[in-house]
């Protein structure tokens, strides 16, 4: 047998790839449709056409100007359609009501719908966006949580924060009452403390780990440090988990507390941190903060969020480290080195486009805005919105990215498993059911309390520029759907896939005779069969798995 | 601090390894001696368990010599002794393991103590990336161990594949998530199958080469996972439809875990010639609530460990009845054990080595190794030290149930590797000599505690020597 050079040691070997070498200043080429399309894409689940549309004429300043605007405060997640909440009648919310046994189930599914609602109503605003961003960056599982009032209460904070100060946010996660129950802090005791939040806060939350340099020491921080960490955060508890009575609230217990000084690491210059009471966690989040570690991390999550998983030495150097140093500027505000990087020319590099595997979210929420799914407003079924909201919840979830039903606290595994990263949501069972969900929407799509959801193509007929020609229908669908223009062959085979076997001219005569007539119900369907095909087929293309 | 101490005779270059602080000689007698088993490896089929979140090793297997001071450091989840399942005078299972037990007492199941590496890691993350790539603590791989062993006689996948002569996955993930452990050095070479009847074909749409960009790099992504989706479909469903399961037991305990080991023994009895199969299951991270402090022996902990042992208590009544067991083996793992002294929530924090279950009619149906020794006093932070080397005993599995030498064992994982006893299949017709633990004379370090400098005595009959002293922290220390 040949024996292969110490395979041990070999490295995935980097394929042949054009890589960038742009930078962070501003971009100031080409504004048309492919460039609005790519900024919304990314920024959003799915832009519409007409919100591309909007973005072209707006110019790229002022669209920014938009998705740096927070999204107005939310309605509440209602009831609605569950009948046995007496405390709850149907179309109140449940948010601050007590607790009783049977009722978590259908409000759990409540603020799973609420917020595949919020995302699918998103405006031209990063709130939401920013929103499961934050979510996949301070987990929690509602299996572990088990109180939907309490995960909630944990969602709103990160949504009114989406885009505001990342020291802040982190500050209030810390004592967010879902978090203490996540990850033990509420059982962290000065007679015993629980590590497990505090490991998580320098690893995943805010410095993240470097190389293990000695036992113990992960070059960032140390077990000394966590250890220390875990002290500073003894004495906090929640209130009112799954109680008719007790109001939920975070408190601080001094008699839990270890007042002694804590004294850390090297890695954070030997600092000591004094008994301060219910105000000590954010002395402890300020030394974090004060290291740039901290910043460039977040900033590669932002990075592998918004442009690519891929960060070679050129992008360490000219884009997170410049990002990092706007966010250390800024006091840890997100917003600014956000739009540093959003209105960069790395941004907008050719490279850069159509490279972003689109997240169960993506997909799903994103094709319910492009192929402008009808779900019915409150006003004509309550019941039906939410459980319509509730049935692509399921469908994110069976690919593998349900809200509040994250995997590990490490958030999903597409955004931290090397070497594979956003591909890991692609497989042979996750791919299969894009493929199957897809078609069902352009099939025979979902009925909930009597109304159906399904793709309507004669309804996204103001799309094209101009339908009758079967070329540039197809072509401005793929605009709109796909991230980068395809092949000639497959231009060639999509119209094979809608008028088989046909000349170009019997499409514009079928469609204008439809259009002649668009109450002749039988030319109608035809025509309607041969989009849903089209459709249907570029859905199942690997060119609509890409963002 | 650095209380413990382990003497370990690792494997010489030579192909008679001895083993220290092993198995006894006599306790081999239900085998005779381990056999040479030259049989070709062609039809073996490994069978990966994982225990996401880090098993507590010590109320898995219990120590009971060691009950005095184990009921100082972990007294509110202790298993009491009167209900520990004992399998030697010293040595007993959870209560919950009563299956395991019965495989154990049948020579089907084999345990070696204190698996783990020298420089342990707490983190989840981490450690689950040691374990699944193979590497050492300090370095990061970016490959899998079972990735580098595919990656040996298929550099080329997916290009390719499947063919004639490969017309089945290289390796399985039950579930909807691919094993890190096949990551190969450009690509995974496993698949995931969540229920083989459901397979679907997919569409491509498409096969003009893509860009050499981003882009065209994930759409190549993209194409070949549907192809490769596509090309698996018929071989999975043939499979599928031909196997057959023949145990009763999945449906007396139903779980998770059972379903996958259902479909595993289904798709191996229907033909499928994939070698190994990976299958999972999570909770194993308990911080809190592990036991019932007024009655242990319920809990998270004995809940999980109930649904493993059940569950491969089913899948081994399967796979004798459909007469494929002598070809099958299955192997626990988990990221890391847990701390020796259990916290004031009923639960354990992140530690170091546990042990770890073979499963199946080749194993060398022994308790490997000595029970770990719980001193008196227990700092909140000790863990258990290493006595083996996880990658040793990956290795040991590579050698003697896939048959591969043990100088590409070495290469794909590390040079100390030490070729462990733990199964009675044996490719490379050597033998592996134990020495008698009477034989060997260790005595306590002195001074210790120490700093600086200590005295360590030990009496051999010869031969190479490798001591290794571990601090109560389970890490290493290095002189």
């Amino acid at each position: 047998m040949d024996e292969p050079t110490l395979m041990r040691e070999l490295k995935a070997s980097p394929l042949e790839i054009f890589r960038t070498q742009s930078t962070l200043n501003p971009y100031a080429g080409n504004w048309g449709y492919e460039e609005a399309a790519h900024l919304l894409r990314r920024c959003l689940f799915g832009p519409t056409h007409a919100e591309i549309e909007q973005a072209v004429t707006d110019g790229l300043s002022l669209t920014l100007d938009k998705l740096f605007t927070p999204a107005p405060a939310a309605p509440p997640p209602l009831n609605a359609y569950f009948d046995n909440d007496l405390l709850v009648p149907k179309g109140q919310t449940w948010i601050d009501a007590p607790f009783g046994p049977g009722l978590n189930s259908y409000r759990r599914n409540s603020l799973r719908a609420w917020v595949t609602g919020l995302q699918i109503n998103q405006g031209v605003s990063l709130t939401e966006k920013m929103t499961l961003f934050w979510h996949n960056h301070y987990p929690i599982e509602s299996g572990v949580v088990n109180d939907p009032r309490f995960l909630y209460r944990y969602f709103k904070l990160l949504r009114d924060n989406a885009l505001g100060n990342f020291q802040t946010l982190t500050e209030e996660i810390t004592i967010d009452a879902a978090m203490l129950r996540y990850l033990n802090g509420n059982q962290n005791i000065e007679s015993s403390p629980n590590e497990n939040y505090a490991r998580e806060l320098f690893e995943l939350f805010t410095i993240g780990k470097g190389p293990q340099i000695a036992p113990g020491d992960y070059t960032h921080y140390t077990e000394q440090d966590v250890v220390a960490a875990a002290r500073v955060l003894t004495g906090w508890d929640d209130q009112g988990h799954n109680s008719a009575t007790v109001a939920i609230e975070s408190r601080f217990l001094s008699q839990r507390h270890d007042t002694g000084d804590k004294t850390f690491s090297a890695a954070f210059g030997d600092q000591m941190i004094a008994d301060n009471g219910d105000q000590e966690y954010k002395d402890l989040i300020a030394m974090i903060f004060a290291q740039a570690e901290t910043a460039r991390f977040i900033c590669r999550k932002l990075y592998r969020w918004f442009v690519y998983y891929k960060i070679d030495a050129q992008v360490e150097q000219d884009i997170i480290d410049n990002m990092a140093q706007t966010l250390i500027n800024n006091n840890y505000d997100i917003a600014p080195c956000l739009r540093q990087l959003l209105a960069s020319e790395h941004f907008f590099d050719p490279l850069n486009v159509g490279c972003l595997i689109k997240n169960p979210i993506d997909f799903n929420v994103g094709m319910a805005r492009q192929l402008e799914f009808q779900i019915p407003d409150a006003a004509t079924s309550l019941e039906s919105q939410y459980r319509h909201w509730l049935q692509i919840y399921y469908n994110n979830n069976v690919m593998q990215m349900g809200v509040f039903a994250m995997p590990s606290v490490a958030g999903w595994p597409a955004y931290y498993q090397v070497p594979q990263f956003h591909q890991n949501w692609i497989n042979s069972v996750t791919l299969p059911e894009r493929s199957r969900i897809a078609t069902r929407f352009a099939t025979f799509g979902y009925t909930k309390t009597q109304i159906r959801v399904e793709i309507k193509p004669l309804d996204l007929m103001h799309i094209p520029s101009n339908a009758p020609d079967p070329n540039a229908l197809i072509s401005d669908f793929v605009k709109l759907l796909f991230p980068q223009p395809i092949t000639q062959d497959q231009l060639d085979f999509l119209k094979e896939v809608l008028i088989p076997g046909l000349p170009d001219y019997e499409w514009t005569i079928e469609y204008d005779a439809y259009l002649v007539d668009p109450n002749d119900q039988n030319l109608a369907n035809s025509v309607e069969a041969k989009l849903n095909s089209l459709l249907d087929t570029m859905m199942n293309m690997a060119e609509f798995q890409l963002s | 601090m650095k209380r413990r101490q382990f003497l370990r005779r690792s494997a010489a270059a030579a192909s008679v390894p001895f083993l220290l602080g092993g198995i006894p000689l006599t306790a081999l007698g239900r085998n005779q001696q381990l056999e040479a088993l030259t049989a070709g490896a062609e039809d073996r089929v490994l069978v990966l368990i994982q225990l996401n979140g880090g098993n507590d090793g010590l109320n898995t297997v219990i120590p009971i010599d060691q009950y005095s001071t184990l009921s100082t450091a972990r007294s509110n989840i202790l298993i009491p002794e009167t209900q520990a399942l004992n399998l030697t005078n010293e040595t007993a299972l959870h209560p919950s393991m009563a299956p395991i037990k019965g495989l154990y007492d049948n020579a089907k199941v084999g345990i070696i103590q204190s698996v783990g590496y020298p420089d342990p890691n707490f983190s989840h993350f981490r450690s689950t990336d040691i374990w699944t790539s193979g590497s050492p603590a300090t370095e990061t791989w970016e490959t899998g161990w079972l990735g580098r062993v595919l990656d040996m006689d298929h550099p080329n996948y997916p290009d390719g594949y499947p063919n004639n002569s490969f017309p089945d996955p290289l390796a399985v993930t039950i579930g909807s998530i691919v094993s890190t452990t096949c990551q190969g050095m450009s690509t995974n070479l496993g698949m995931a199958i969540n229920d083989p009847a459901a397979f679907q074909q997919l569409l491509s749409g498409g096969t003009a080469p893509a860009p050499n960009t981003p882009y065209g790099d994930e759409l190549t992504y993209l194409r070949q996972t549907m192809n490769s989706t596509n090309q698996y479909l018929s071989v999975i469903q043939n499979a599928d439809s031909n196997g057959n399961n023949l145990s009763n037991l999945y449906d007396t305990n139903p779980s998770r875990l059972a379903e996958q080991l259902k479909i595993v023994a289904r798709l191996i009895s229907g033909g499928l010639q994939t070698k190994i199969y990976i299958v999972s299951m999570g909770g194993y991270d308990t911080h809190a609530n592990q036991a019932d402090p007024t009655n242990p022996v319920t809990g998270i902990h004995a809940n999980l460990l109930h649904e493993l042992a059940t569950a491969a208590e089913a899948f081994q009544d399967d796979i004798q009845q459909l007469g494929i067991a002598d070809r099958v083996l299955g192997m626990t793992f988990s990221e890391f054990g847990r701390r020796i002294a259990s916290n004031d929530s009923d639960g354990t924090d992140h530690g170091a080595a546990a042990p770890l279950f073979l499963i199946g009619n080749q194993v060398n149906p022994q308790i490997m190794g000595t029970n770990p020794i719980i001193p008196a006093v227990v700092d909140p932070k000790d863990s258990l030290p290493m006595q083996y080397d996880f990658r040793s005993v990956y290795g040991s599995v590579l050698m003697d149930w896939f048959c591969i030498p043990e100088a590409t064992v070495k290469n794909l994982l590390f040079e100390d590797f030490q070729h462990l006893p733990i199964l009675t299949s044996n490719c490379f017709n050597t033998s592996v000599e134990f020495t008698p633990s009477d034989q060997l004379v260790l005595t306590q370090n002195y001074p210790n505690p120490f700093v600086g400098e200590t005295r360590i005595r030990f009496e051999s009959q010869g031969g190479e020597i490798l001591l290794q002293l571990f601090d109560g922290r389970a890490a290493r220390l290095r002189p």
